[in-house]
């Protein structure tokens, strides 16, 4: 299963670079598109190829329910459009940190936090990311965004974040 | 008359031989043990405890040593004259009047007074914790868990194992009366109330009204009016016999509280009778500051008690223990023998006529169901 | 005539009463008693020179706090005293004590010699006019006083309950500042009640669960220096840290030493997967303990070393599981509703501390090894991480507040449930972890 997904992951990151070489914008997937009339502030929110772009047009993260790590629809296609991008924007690696609400014991949420982590990298992986651009890391109930003590707050809280890594060597 | 000196003078003079005996025994010289404790300096401890990188690690200086750390201590001398409380009160001659029904008026000692009441802060626990729904929480956290729950006191009494109504001196009264402050039971739960149980959502109702006392205290300050005859059929045999027992009892037995036995032998106690005891000896037996280890440790003690309902404090002995260590049944009697002599101070309310019947009593310290509580 | 019949009379009862009471003594059980602090006094301490005067005074206040903080204790304050100790030899007037009911009194003597510094003390048994053991002299430097009054209390505690002390015992934890969402955590130490307290770590980095080795001189925790979470090993003394040897893209976290001191046992997450592993701390050598695609974490070694409790959710939840130290098939113990995590075996083998996640509150409890008996001792929004007193007998944790203003503070609890009480610490603290006594 592992060594099947990684060699499709492996031919889709082959064929994926080779397109992108021929049209740099043209495959952005779901979210893309936005952009492409050449009038774009490079690094900006509108600029494609920009972390902003991949932070707030393609969304940098997903959110889990209650203890768990299973992906919903609506965190699958968001990956699937952050799985896009990288594919594309293959300078960048990712590293995806899991975290957890409050309601949990530290440990327990380290371990929660490294499951969804993973859940969101398997998934990229699946659709074609190297998984040596993807690494994880779980930071538990350590960093919360929201910091209210409410489910509002929770549900945000449960999340796995995508953050872009420039520079990769892989 | 002579049988009754002689078993009354040998029996005095052993208790004195014990007395003395204990007392010499005592005065030796008390073992002391000398320890070194090697404890770092706050600057080495900062020192090394800096958050810097380099482990400057300084050398520990040794501890001075004192040069007479070998020397035992000095003795500590026993006190010369045994203080009344260490021997039996039969020692200690007292002219004895007419025995009054006053004991109420002798019971107020300056615990009683002096302590300063000790209704400790609440936890400031409590605060943080939203109101349970049921508001009236059914055990509250008390800082003493006692047989039966006791409500909290009023904010004047003073803490005291029974409770007793003010006394305060009346108009009229023959004789001037000492004032007596207020006491009541200190505010109890019957069992230990943990946070979690405290605020569980449902918990069983559960009356914090404090039962009837058993009357195993002596009848708490009916506000006696002194020198009020006795009403016995026969004053004047009464009387002589108290008389008789007086001078039989020359060297200050204390005077039989209860005036009406005119033997101290009658039937057995009834189970009222042992269970008032039963209940009196268990308000003071406190158990809090036991070990675990001792809290699963059942002893039996027995003890020889005074005629006055008092024990004989130095009779106190441990018969046999079961369920624990060698030190854990110590700390077990311990907590027993304490519980006999504090609750037996003013003596037990015991019939005097069945003196005989409780002169030796062995009682087993069973302390599983504290355990659990 | 009267006389004469009186004595007869006298006389036969006087021979009646022996006679019968050495045959039947009456015998009562007794299985009701009560729970409430010992009152005690803690005259200060009596200087032998006035250089010693400050001391004497501060450390009966220590033995004091330390006693009365236990909640098995109550002091009688100084202002009810009849008899005052002037000299540590003279004799203790029993009489004055009792009248006061002070069922225990402490007694000593200090002296100062340059910076040594040199205790003498007593404990007396008041109602029964005896002393408790022997009297006990400590000598130190006048820096390590307080050290010293901690022996002290540990001694008078120990030989009035039966419980070995814990007074001489510190605890490290995480120092916590800052909102929530951007909270700066620091490794500190300090005594156990709250005093001296010293930096470990800055707060460059999270840091996360320190945990004590068996002799007191080494700290392992967790730390996100290097990005990812990671075991580091303090000495404590020194300050000086290393970090474990791990496999690259792995993490591993809550790192607790085995009862020699030779092996961690840890959790470490390897591709969304945690399970326990040991690593012999001199080689750098890991084993798995536990594989199993649920969570494995939060182990805690028996004293013996023969077993290892930890937390798995393999049965959907998290639950509580007992294996043997080598590995092998874990058998589960927690069986109430509810998360348990973070179980913690006691010093005296006999229960395990756990933290309980039920119907939105968290509780501290404890259990027998074998599941039974279990019993929650607090009650919060948000109570975790329990760690033992030396002595087995008070758990020391951590309770957060909630919402945005919330904010970590280390509270103790006898394992009866009574003595709930915070821990003053300068900031707000987390994960607290006791050591052993002192030497």
């Amino acid at each position: 299963m592992k060594v099947s997904s990684k060699l499709a992951a492996l031919g889709l990151v082959l064929a994926v670079a080779a397109c992108t070489n021929n049209s740099p914008f043209a495959a952005g997937g779901g979210a893309g598109g936005a952009g492409a009339n050449g009038s774009v502030v490079p690094g900006s929110p509108s600029d494609p190829r920009s972390p902003a772009y991949f932070q707030q047009a393609v969304g940098d993260r997903v959110l889990f329910p209650v203890n768990e790590s299973t992906l919903t629809d609506a965190a699958k296609t968001t990956l699937q459009a952050q799985a896009d991008w990288l594919l594309q924007n293959t300078d960048y690696a990712a590293r995806i940190e899991g975290h957890a609400d409050e309601q949990g014991t530290r440990e327990y949420n380290l371990a929660l936090g490294a499951r969804r982590a993973n859940a969101a990298r398997e998934f990229l992986i699946s659709r074609g990311v190297a998984g040596n651009r993807i690494t994880t890391v779980s930071y538990g109930k350590e960093r919360p965004i929201e910091i209210c003590s409410q489910e509002a707050c929770y549900a945000k809280n449960r999340r796995a974040v995508t953050v872009l890594v420039a520079n990769v060597t892989g | 008359m002579d049988t009754g000196t002689k078993i009354s003078a040998v029996a005095h003079v052993a208790l004195i031989g014990v007395a003395l005996f204990g007392g010499a025994f005592r005065s030796e010289p008390l073992p002391f043990e000398v320890q070194e404790v090697s404890i770092i300096s706050g600057e080495q401890f900062a020192a090394m405890t800096a958050p810097n990188e380099a482990p400057e690690i300084t050398t520990q200086t040794e501890v001075p040593q004192t040069p007479e750390a070998e020397e035992e201590l000095a003795t500590l001398p026993e006190p010369e004259t045994p203080e009344p409380e260490q021997t039996p009160p039969e020692v200690v001659p007292e002219p004895e009047p007419e025995p009054t029904p006053e004991a109420v008026i002798e019971t107020p000692e300056p615990e009683v007074i002096e302590e300063t009441p000790t209704l400790e802060t609440p936890e400031p626990e409590v605060a943080v914790l939203p109101a349970p729904p049921g508001e009236a929480a059914p055990s509250r956290q008390a800082d003493r868990v006692a047989p039966q729950p006791v409500a909290p006191p009023p904010p004047d009494a003073t803490p005291d194992e029974l409770d007793t109504p003010p006394v305060v001196a009346e108009e009229g009264a023959d004789e001037p009366r000492e004032e007596q402050e207020a006491t009541a039971q200190e505010e109890a739960t019957d069992r230990i109330v943990t946070e979690a149980e405290e605020s569980a959502e449902i918990a069983p109702q559960r009356s914090p009204r404090p039962r009837a006392r058993p009357q195993n205290l002596r009848q708490p300050v009916k506000v006696a009016e002194p020198a009020e005859p006795e009403p016995q059929e026969d004053p004047s045999r009464e009387a002589a016999v108290n008389d008789a027992l007086a001078e039989a009892l020359s060297e200050g037995e204390e005077t039989t509280p209860e005036p009406a036995a005119p033997a101290p032998t009658g039937p057995p106690l009834t189970s009222g009778e042992k269970e008032s005891l039963r209940v009196a000896v268990s308000n003071c037996w406190n158990v809090g500051s036991l070990s675990t280890d001792a809290l699963g440790t059942t002893v039996t003690v027995a003890v020889t008690m005074n005629q006055d309902g008092t024990p004989n404090n130095g009779s106190i002995r441990m018969l046999d223990s079961s369920g624990g260590s060698q030190a854990a049944a110590r700390q077990a009697f311990e907590a027993a023998r304490r519980a006999i002599i504090r609750c037996g101070a003013r003596g037990f309310n015991l019939p005097a006529e069945k003196f005989s019947h409780w002169r030796d009593i062995e009682m087993t310290f069973n302390p599983e169901r504290m355990r659990i509580k | 005539m009267m006389r004469f019949l009186t004595s007869i009379f006298l006389g036969a009862a006087l021979m009646a009463a022996p006679a019968a009471a050495q045959n039947t003594p009456l015998r009562i059980e007794i299985t009701e008693g009560v729970i409430e602090p010992l009152p005690f006094a803690a005259p200060d301490f009596v200087p032998d020179t006035p250089a010693a005067a400050q001391y004497a005074t501060q450390i009966a206040r220590v033995v004091a706090a330390d006693l009365t903080g236990t909640g098995l204790f109550r002091e009688i304050p100084a202002n009810a005293y009849i008899s005052q100790v002037s000299s540590f030899d003279a004799p203790v007037q029993f009489a004055d004590w009792k009248a006061i009911n002070a069922q225990a009194l402490v007694t000593g003597g200090v002296s100062v010699s340059g910076n040594t510094l040199t205790v003498r003390f007593r404990i007396w048994d008041v109602f029964s006019d005896t002393e408790l053991g022997n009297g006990l002299q400590f000598t130190g430097t006048t820096d390590g006083w307080r050290r010293m009054a901690h022996k002290v209390a540990d001694q008078v505690y120990s030989r009035i309950t039966g419980e070995g002390g814990y007074f001489d015992s510190r605890v490290v934890f995480v120092s916590e500042s800052g909102p929530k969402n951007e909270r700066r955590k620091r490794l500190a130490i300090m005594d156990y009640d709250g005093a001296n307290v010293q930096y470990l770590t800055d707060s460059s980095s999270i840091v996360l669960a320190p945990r004590f080795s068996p002799a007191g001189d080494r700290v392992l925790y967790t730390s996100y220096e290097s990005g990812t979470p990671r075991i580091y090993v303090l000495d404590v003394g020194a300050v000086q840290r290393n970090v474990l040897p791990t496999q690259e893209g792995t993490m591993s976290f809550a790192p607790r030493f085995s009862p020699d001191g030779r092996n961690v046992l840890y959790s470490l997450a390897r591709g969304g997967n945690t399970d326990l592993y040991l690593m012999d701390i001199n080689s750098g050598q890991s084993r798995q303990l536990t594989n199993a695609p649920s969570i494995e974490t939060a182990p805690s070694y028996s004293p013996n070393g023969s077993q290892i409790v930890f937390e798995s959710d393999r049965s959907g939840t998290p639950q509580l599981y007992i294996m043997p130290a080598n590995g092998g098939e874990p058998r589960k113990i927690s069986s109430g509703k509810g998360r348990y995590g973070t179980p913690v075996w006691s010093p005296r083998g006999d229960l395990i501390a756990f933290t309980k996640q039920s119907q939105g509150r968290f509780h501290i409890g404890v259990m027998r090894t074998d599941g039974s008996e279990e019993r929650l001792l607090t009650a919060s929004f948000l109570d975790e991480g329990p760690t033992w007193a030396p002595n087995g007998r008070v758990i020391m944790f951590t309770r957060e507040s909630p919402g945005a203003e919330g904010r970590a503070t280390l509270y103790s609890v006898d394992i009866t449930g009574r003595n709930l009480r915070p821990v003053r610490t300068p900031d707000g603290a987390s994960d607290p972890a006791w050591s052993p006594l002192q030497k």
